[in-house]
């Protein structure tokens, strides 16, 4: 059910947990399955020098939110701004149909970004 | 005469699981004295207390930190000191921890939601899977008896929320209707049309409600307030899944509602039936016809102080809910609820079924108000909203 990326993401978070000095806050809610991600940015010169979440959901939407911390980690905003929709894409793997909404949550994350800086 | 230990053994060695056998003499397991089923959930439970002491790191070291190994554990008299996971774990973000098996091989996860909004998820392998299908009709089977008819579902389809606990326990019960019909849809639920599929249904089958009590609730305040009286089948059961508080914190009165459901539905109150169950946990306790809510013969539950949850309170007494359920490998099925609950004195019924009979009060002091129910009326109660302002 689960490709290698999940189950890596998922077993072995990296970035779970809590910024006290962050300066970007973003957040995913369904109010329905209850997929929920609290991310905290530390952000300067248009740098992301960290970032932290609390994911609560799915197996999928909990590796979305560590993978998604990794890669904007020391990149500057002009970086994740220009990242291509085929590559945001191909970062969780290949999906089950009933993963898919964990690649719109990865999108929301990116399009939080944009719309924040 | 041979032990019951011998025996699931020797099931072991012909390769037959002993746990879903156990699952398919559910009727007969019923009519065991107690003696005999305290035996057989003691060696059930010890094994599965030692399977998850060996497959999960985090756990043998919750069991290092209380001093437990499995040759601690023996028998239904040792499961006391079984260390119990608290049903919050299930909301934590790390909750991979709970995992005695990788996440490769889970195979489904179910969610329940409460009022905080955060999803408890439990995840299950292929094996739990299996004992959790045929725990639920097991009991479904044992209970109802259902093999045709017609269920009026008001509770959305699985379609709407796959994941849903409250819907995919609801839903398996169609696999044993002739016709069924969702009626939760997009949030809403319209009573005139549940009103209309029954009146469709009349003389073709047995015709049967099944949702959480808030909805059914909302069905018969519609007939009372229209003074309509359906006459609905002898055979009819009304069963109701998903707790008796509601989102605005009012409780359905339980006798009220079975007095008003036989007046307004034109049934029986003994076919009023009501379960308990938990998506963190493979059991279904299920209401005979004599109101009385039997717990499956392999699971046991055992009550704690509220104030001190190490010590176990008598039966008859109320305390905190402790499940220890042996069916589940993908985590340990040894679950310390937040529900206050007490257990029958008599563990006999006059249905005829032996064994633990749980009657649920409440949740503990302090902890959420929360289960797929209340979660669905709190989000179908915003789209009503919504609907009535743009329509204003």
């Amino acid at each position: 059910m689960y490709n290698s990326i999940i189950v890596d993401y998922f077993s072995n978070p990296r970035h779970s947990g809590e910024l006290t000095d962050a300066n970007m806050e973003l957040k995913i809610g369904n109010s329905v399955c209850g997929d929920t991600i609290f991310m905290s940015v530390k952000v300067e010169d248009g740098k992301i020098f960290d970032a932290k979440y609390k994911a609560y959901g799915c197996a999928t939407s909990l590796a979305t939110a560590d993978i998604f911390a990794e890669f904007i980690i020391n990149k500057s905003i002009e970086e994740i701004k220009q990242q291509p929709q085929h590559e945001i894409d191909k970062m969780l793997g290949e999906l089950e149909p009933p993963q898919m909404h964990c690649l719109n949550i990865l999108h929301e994350l990116f399009e939080q970004i944009r719309s924040a800086a | 005469m041979v032990t019951i230990q011998a025996a699931m053994e020797n099931l072991r060695e012909l390769g037959i699981n002993p746990v879903t056998a156990v699952i398919g003499s559910t009727q007969q397991l019923f009519q065991w004295d107690e003696e005999k089923v305290n035996e057989l959930k003691g060696y059930l439970i010890s094994q599965n207390f030692k399977y998850h002491y060996e497959n999960n790191s985090f756990y043998r070291m919750l069991c290092e930190d209380s001093g437990v190994t499995p040759a601690d554990v023996q028998s239904l008299d040792d499961i006391q000191k079984i260390p119990l996971i608290p049903v919050t774990s299930f909301k934590r973000p790390d909750s991979h921890l709970l995992l005695s098996t990788s996440l490769e091989n889970i195979e489904f996860e179910m969610r329940s939601t409460g009022t905080s909004g955060i999803p408890s998820i439990s995840r299950r392998d292929a094996e739990t899977l299996n004992n959790c299908v045929f725990s639920i009709y097991a009991m479904y089977r044992e209970m109802f008896a259902f093999s045709r008819g017609a269920g009026l579902f008001l509770f959305p389809s699985p379609e709407e929320m796959p994941e849903m606990g409250m819907v995919k326990v609801l839903n398996m019960l169609s696999g044993l209707f002739d016709a069924t019909r969702c009626l939760v849809k997009r949030a809403s639920f319209k009573p005139k049309e549940a009103i209309e599929t029954l009146e469709k249904w009349q003389n073709i089958h047995t015709r049967h409600i099944i949702g959480p009590p808030f909805l059914i609730y909302k069905l018969v305040n519609y007939l009372k307030t229209n003074n309509i009286h359906l006459k609905l089948d002898q055979k009819t059961m009304i069963i109701n899944l998903g707790g008796w508080k509601r989102f605005s914190g009012m409780e359905i009165p339980r006798e009220q509602y079975n007095k008003e459901c036989a007046e307004f539905l034109g049934i029986p109150e003994e076919n009023i039936r009501d379960m308990y169950g938990l998506v963190e946990s493979n059991i279904l306790a299920i209401e005979c016809e004599k109101h009385s809510k039997h717990v499956p013969p392999w699971v046991h539950f055992s009550l704690r102080n509220p104030k001190n949850l190490a010590e176990e309170v008598p039966q008859g007494k109320r305390g905190v809910l402790a499940i220890f359920d042996p069916t589940s490998l993908s985590y340990p099925g040894f679950i310390q609820t937040e529900d206050l609950v007490y257990l029958k004195k008599e563990n006999t019924c006059e249905c005829g079924r032996n064994g633990q009979k749980v009657v649920y009060l409440s949740r503990v002091a302090g902890a959420e108000i929360g289960c797929c129910a209340i979660n669905l009326e709190k989000h179908m109660d915003a789209a009503e909203a919504k609907s009535e302002m743009a329509e204003v």
